[in-house]
């Protein structure tokens, strides 16, 4: 059974106080043709994060980091610069890094979202998960969660990647405390313990 | 946190469906990747009631060859297209320049055709609708004067896509689908050197497709010069290509872009190289042509004679590429 | 490691996991922003569009209107003035009518959610009268009008903030009898701290009249202090939650606007009201590096030691005082380690500017000078003939001594830092022997361990730790200290297992909360290893002692056979016999009651020169770093890779190493960036609009990608400080500062041009580089001629 979440005080505030219709349902015209895939009449998202089928309404601008931080309250992707520069907000769709900030939410009815969250296996945190904390890379650990979803898409397709292909694959997170070396150590002790079998 | 503007979300899964409903709002705007567009509306620079997504267009989706020629889909994303074999193989260029282009998340939602249609780019335009207020506006949005040239009435905002210098270089054409129907167009014609709309596609047509002709005898060259070695938009993009008749130029094109509003082809090339073996002489002779055409404005944040020194030295980094 | 260091530590000294690492890997750690509260607003702050006004007039009443809208408050509301430095109060939490720069708060509201709130910024109306704007330090200094702030007295210059000009010893004399002086002009850009977590408050006033205030801040009790002081309310009254921190540098080390507008705001509506910077936000509220101007001559004697040190900086301090005093006075004081000056005078000035305030960032006030003296280091070196590397030998200031400015040095490990550095580069073999376009340079820094002096003067101590024990063997540590990602949770963590026998596991740090913790004064000036560290150690050691003595009362034996270890009470003498901790534990909460202790730490207050300021810079103790840079210099375009940097830090003792190396890494990054990319700045009246923030993004303000950042290498140099927490120092600031210089004197080194600008971002090397072969063209400097001695 999907969670039906309506976690945003302004779904229902704002429809009418804007000046302008801007909700699918309040829509004047009727756009045609195949209507189905046309809008999300009720603002309503379905969204399948972490294995997890959750329905949320949210207003239809909203982007897939909002509603994952404050619609779900999976607060584990951070937000660090508003717009695509950073990197905090990683999040894997179908296994590959994407930025949720400036992802609409409506886009991520198409894929499967796994976030920081969804790494570990139940109570027992993924070798990257576990090799971070080992090797200090994470030290504000506001970057981490991003980092280790580029980390883990790396390791779900290399599990002998080289120190470059370490640094390339994680050219897109911005770390501002670590200066990156710890995070290389950790990621390549993880491919380690993934080579030898390591869940 | 920034936010976007209130907009509503379509999802069509053909281009007929995508052009209708552009033609039914009026006041709508295509989106595929998001990663320009999405950010220029957290900046308030575009401010659609309706926007139109196009991923699930599968038809804007595959890579294939036919004809002589190579086929991307517009909607193929720039990670896909960097790692394409068949790509890689008849286009090397292209692959290298689409696996440059921002970081790796970027390159995993950002698509070719968002890549041919980016908004241009400059440092009194890419901010924050209250930095930009504060400043006063400028022509191309919400204002009346151009802080660049301080006069014109025209727009010198810096095209800053990787991709289309190459594919200019390669003489591709582009597959365009609007409520009038489909028609093509050379990528070389697609631009135009008004930084506020810089493109012949009419807003309400889809690029469809990318066409590069398969040719076995032409070699292809790109650089790319930014500051910092990921996520930077580029700061001068060369792209060079020269058809061969074994050790002899027949015909030798450069592009080169993040200048001004279009990517600029380099003229008197032909000139210089025809009948010529690729050797560095030449090589010198063809970067000093370029030098004389690029001069960069202060569209960006950086210095300017910098960036105008950089061009010969980026167009002879692409020429060696073709050198075997 | 070069220094033996005392081996008896079970846990002290071993690398450890954090204690919030996994919640920190696994999504699970809270921050300001993953806070929600029921009912909660969220506000918004309406800025100044321009650089310099008076505002005539506020008209809010079309956003209080607006549906949604539940508060709107502008300067007046809060019109009392505050300042981080108690003698220089100078900022409203919101403007009340005057703004000083693009970006200053002017009102704010808190709405239903951003959007309306954002609707509702717009229906504010203000109306402003443009005045002079002045964007450099230099106009500012000249003005005779429109000063951005009243002057103190009349006839000042109220653009001034601070002057100080100091001398010790002759510096003129020195400078005569000088075989040889060098003299430089520097420049250091401004840059800021660039967290990756943006400001975050919340704001909670309840019924019963209390004030809770959650932030991202990093001196929660500053915070306090300056809430209740502002806001008119008891202290007593006012809580402030510390939920972790996602990175600060120094830039959330004094209140802002946003967390006095989230706590009036809920004064208003009676509701919680949450306040997230946009990144944009960030770059005006910096506090950031200072531009620095700066002009130093360096002279030395025959054999090549310093015989004086002249230095003139101008510092360019942004539209408010923020810590600027001390800024001011760091500019100078913190320059006379580890080189032994025999003569040193400073004279600095930070002026106001229309632009966003700067302040401390790691390593402040210091990194600037550092970066010019050890240029000009390179410079006399070179001129004397004398590797770089045996000049700062034969300059060593030496350990458990006084600097000139009659601060005192305990522990000092810098040779071993030089000597480290310089056989991992293989420095020897390779200094002026790379070829052209490569080079090596090295520099070397000191560091203050903690501030002697709080920033409000009172004689209580400067941190406190209070630990409670459990019957179940659970030990809770009550902790003030500010977790900004160094790792202070940890460490008490790991002092408190050390010292009490337990795992760290069976350790709870309690933390982040004015209502139960005891007042430490925050993450700054590299103050909490050492401070906190050596508080904890007293409380510990208080428990432990008792819990001996049950032990031993239960085993007839003397307290001091009795080890507590590995969740153990074991006998020395007989380690047959032992008894699991909870036990002990129970044995003395028998004898003695409830187990509770609390540690306190006061800095030494003797160890500083009796002139006025000169406790500014007097710190318990000193931490020391040498680095090496290796660069490859493109000279076509400009283009300098930093190839590696071995650092090298003194930082007493390592409590975990895995921390320590992690400090310097990060340092070291820090100022890789800052030398290569990084530049705080603002366009002109030509570009746009004068006092404009020139990119308020991190897409334009360029910070490092892991493809950018060198590879880096560190070596840990205990030197075993006397007073320090096991003998620990600093590590989080310390090593950045010699990152710069060491990066200048490798790109001296490969292409024999000096950068004394920051940054040496490609276009600004690539003009130094045209200069340069305009003026004779480019080689590589020759090899030094001679051990010791001036050349000829
Ligand atoms: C931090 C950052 C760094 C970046 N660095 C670079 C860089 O180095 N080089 C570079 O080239 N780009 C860069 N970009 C821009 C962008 O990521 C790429 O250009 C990408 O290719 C855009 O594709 P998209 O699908 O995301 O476009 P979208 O944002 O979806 O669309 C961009 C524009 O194209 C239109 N459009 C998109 N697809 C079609 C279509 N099929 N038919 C008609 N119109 C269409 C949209 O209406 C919109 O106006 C960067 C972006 C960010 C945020
Ligand atoms: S070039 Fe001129 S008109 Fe175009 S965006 Fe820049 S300032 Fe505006
Ligand atoms: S928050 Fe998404 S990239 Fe920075
Ligand atoms: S750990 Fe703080 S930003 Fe990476």
């Amino acid at each position: 059974m999907p969670t039906l979440l309506t976690a945003f005080p302004d779904f229902r505030q704002l429809s009418d106080r804007r000046g302008r219709p801007w909700r699918t349902s309040d829509r004047p015209s009727t756009p045609a043709p195949g209507s189905a895939h046309v809008g999300q009449g009720n603002g309503v998202v379905r969204l399948k994060v972490n294995g997890d089928v959750y329905e949320v309404g949210v207003p239809e601008h909203y982007t897939l980091l909002e509603t994952l931080r404050y619609g779900i309250g999976l607060t584990g992707s951070k937000q660090g610069c508003d717009k695509g520069d950073c990197g905090a907000c990683t999040v894997l769709a179908d296994g590959h890094p994407i930025l949720s900030c400036i992802t609409p939410v409506w886009e991520a009815e198409a894929f499967e979202v796994r976030t920081v969250e969804g790494l570990a296996d139940g109570t027992r945190p993924h070798p990257v998960q576990d090799e971070f904390d080992l090797n200090g890379a994470a030290q504000c650990g506001f970057c981490t969660p991003g980092i280790l979803c580029s980390a883990v898409a790396l390791l779900d397709r290399n599990q002998s990647p080289t120190r470059d292909e370490i640094r390339e694959a994680l050219s897109g997170n911005l770390c501002r405390c670590t200066g990156y070396t710890k995070i290389y150590d950790a990621v390549e002790a993880a491919a380690g313990r993934l080579r030898e079998g390591a869940p | 946190m920034l936010r976007l503007p209130p907009f509503r979300y379509h999802r069509p899964v053909t281009v007929s469906e995508a052009v209708a409903l552009h033609l039914e709002c009026e006041t709508g705007q295509y989106v595929a990747g998001g990663t320009d567009l999405i950010p220029n509306m957290k900046h308030g620079l575009f401010e659609p009631p309706d926007l139109i997504s196009l991923r699930r267009v599968q038809e804007l989706r595959g890579v294939e060859r036919r004809n002589g020629e190579l086929r991307v889909g517009a909607g193929e994303t720039l990670a896909s297209i960097a790692t394409d074999p068949l790509v890689l193989e008849h286009a090397p260029a292209l692959a290298a320049a689409a696996g440059q282009v921002a970081g790796p998340q970027l390159r995993n939602a950002g698509t070719l055709g968002g890549n041919l249609c980016l908004d241009t780019r400059c440092t009194y335009y890419n901010q924050t609708r209250f930095w930009r207020e504060a400043l006063g506006f400028c022509l191309k949005k919400d204002g009346s004067v151009c802080h660049v040239t301080k006069v014109g009435k025209k727009c010198v905002a810096a095209h800053s896509a990787d991709t289309p210098p190459v594919l200019m270089s390669l003489d591709a054409t582009v597959e365009l689908t609007g409520p009038d129907g489909s028609r093509e167009l050379p990528v070389a014609d697609l631009f135009v050197t008004d930084g506020i709309w810089n493109s012949r596609r009419e807003p309400s047509e889809v690029l469809c497709a990318v066409r590069i002709p398969v040719r076995p005898d032409r070699r292809q060259g790109y650089a790319k010069l930014r500051q910092r070695k990921s996520i930077d938009f580029p700061l001068l993009t060369v792209a060079v290509a020269a058809d061969m008749a074994g050790d002899v130029v027949t015909s030798v094109r450069g592009v080169v872009t993040a200048l001004g509003a279009r990517p600029r082809v380099l003229s008197g090339w032909d000139e210089l190289a025809q009948g010529r073996r690729l050797d560095a002489d030449l090589i010198e002779a063809l970067a000093a042509r370029a030098h004389e055409q690029c001069r960069p404005l202060e569209n960006m944040i950086v210095d300017v004679d910098w960036r105008r020194a950089m061009v010969p030295v980026y167009v002879r980094k692409a020429l060696a590429q073709l050198v075997r | 490691m070069i220094r033996p260091s005392r081996s008896d530590h079970r846990v002290i000294g071993h690398p450890q996991r954090k204690i919030e690492g996994l919640a920190k890997s696994t999504g699970r750690a809270v921050y300001t922003d993953d806070i929600t509260l029921p009912g909660m607003l969220h506000g918004k702050i309406l800025r100044s569009p321009h650089p310099h006004a008076e505002i005539v007039s506020i008209d809010t009443t079309a956003a209080a209107a607006l549906e949604g809208v539940h508060a709107v408050i502008t300067g007046r509301d809060m019109p009392v003035q505050y300042g981080i430095i108690p003698w220089t109060p100078d900022e409203y939490p919101l403007c009340v009518n005057r703004v000083r720069y693009i970006g200053d708060g002017v009102a704010a509201v808190a709405a239903l959610d951003e959007d309306t709130a954002n609707r509702a910024l717009g229906l504010i109306d203000v109306e402003y009268r443009e005045l002079p704007a002045y964007l450099t330090p230099q106009e500012a200094a000249a003005a005779t009008t429109d000063f951005i702030h009243e002057p103190k007295k009349p006839g000042h210059n109220g653009n001034v903030t601070k002057r100080v000009r100091l001398e010790f010893g002759d510096v003129d004399d020195g400078l005569d009898e000088s075989e040889l002086v060098v003299e430089g002009d520097y420049f250091f850009e401004g840059t800021t701290h660039t967290p990756i977590e943006p400001h975050c408050a919340i704001g909670l006033f309840e019924g019963d009249g209390k004030l809770t205030v959650w932030s991202a801040t990093q001196v929660p009790h500053y915070l306090h202090r300056e809430l209740a002081r502002v806001l008119d309310l008891e202290g007593a009254k006012v809580r402030v939650v510390q939920p972790l921190v996602g990175g600060a540098f120094g830039g959330k080390s004094e209140p802002f606007d946003l967390e006095f507008c989230v706590a009036k705001l809920s004064m208003m509506t009676g509701r919680p009201v949450k306040i997230l910077y946009t990144r944009e936000e960030v770059f005006y509220a910096h506090r950031g590096r200072h531009p620095f101007h700066m002009r130093y001559r360096t002279g030395v004697d025959g054999e090549g030691k310093l015989k004086a040190v002249d230095a003139e900086i101008l510092l360019d301090g942004g539209a408010y005082a923020s810590f600027g005093l001390v800024t001011t006075y760091y500019a100078g004081q913190l320059l006379c380690a580890p080189y032994a000056l025999p003569a040193y005078r400073f004279d600095s000035t930070r002026v106001y500017t229309n632009k966003p305030a700067c302040g401390p960032k790691r390593g402040h006030g210091s990194v600037q000078p550092r970066f010019a003296f050890e240029v000009q280091m390179d410079k006399l070196a070179e001129r004397v003939g004398m590797d770089p590397i045996e000049f700062r030998r034969l300059n060593f200031i030496g350990e458990d001594t006084r600097t000139i400015n009659e601060l005192r040095i305990t522990s000092n490990g810098f040779l071993e830092c030089l000597e480290a550095v310089e056989r991992a580069s293989d420095w020897k073999a390779r200094f002026r022997q790379l070829p052209f376009g490569q080079g090596l340079g090295i520099a070397g820094s000191t560091y203050i361990s903690g501030t002697n002096y709080p920033i409000y003067p009172n004689d209580m101590p400067q941190s406190g730790v209070q630990i409670q024990i459990d019957r179940s063997g659970r030990v809770a540590v009550f902790s003030g200290g500010s977790e900004i990602g160094q790792g202070c949770d940890s460490v008490v963590a790991y002092i408190a297992a050390e010292e009490l026998g337990v795992p760290i596991s069976h350790v709870r740090v309690l933390r982040g909360d004015t209502d139960f913790t005891p007042v430490d004064l925050g993450a700054y000036s590299s103050r909490v290893t050492f401070m906190l560290g050596n508080a904890c150690i007293q409380a510990a050691r208080e428990l432990r002692a008792k819990v001996q003595s049950a032990v031993g009362e239960a085993w007839e034996c003397p307290p001091d056979r009795v080890d507590l270890l590995g969740g153990l009470a074991v006998d020395t003498a007989d380690p047959a016999r032992s008894l699991p901790i909870a036990e002990a534990f129970n044995l003395a909460e028998a004898r003695f009651g409830t187990l509770g202790a609390t540690g306190s730490y006061n800095t030494p207050k003797d160890v500083h020169g009796e002139y006025r300021g000169g406790t500014i810079g007097a710190s318990p103790a000193y931490s020391f770093t040498a680095h090496v840079a290796e660069v490859r210099v493109d000279v076509e375009t400009g283009i300098v890779e930093v190839e590696k940097i071995w650092i090298a830090h003194d930082c007493g003792k390592a409590l975990n190493p895995v921390l320590v190396e992690g400090q310097m890494e990060g340092s070291a990054y820090m100022g890789y960036a800052e030398a290569l990319m990084e530049e705080q700045i603002f366009k002109d009246a030509d570009h746009g609009r004068a006092g404009l923030h020139n990119a308020p993004s991190l897409l334009d303000y360029r910070i490092p990608t892991s493809l950018d950042t060198p590879a880096m290498e560190s070596f840990i140099v205990e030197s075993n400080d006397p007073e320090g927490p096991y003998g620990a120092k600093e590590a989080g600031e310390g090593p950045l500062h010699p990152s710069i210089p060491a990066i200048a004197n490798a790109i001296y080194d490969a292409i024999g041009v000096r950068l004394d600008r920051l940054p040496f971002s490609p276009p600004n090397v690539w003009r130094r580089i045209r200069e340069a072969e305009a003026g004779g063209g480019l080689t590589k400097p020759g090899a030094p001629s001679r051990e010791v001695g001036v050349a000829p």
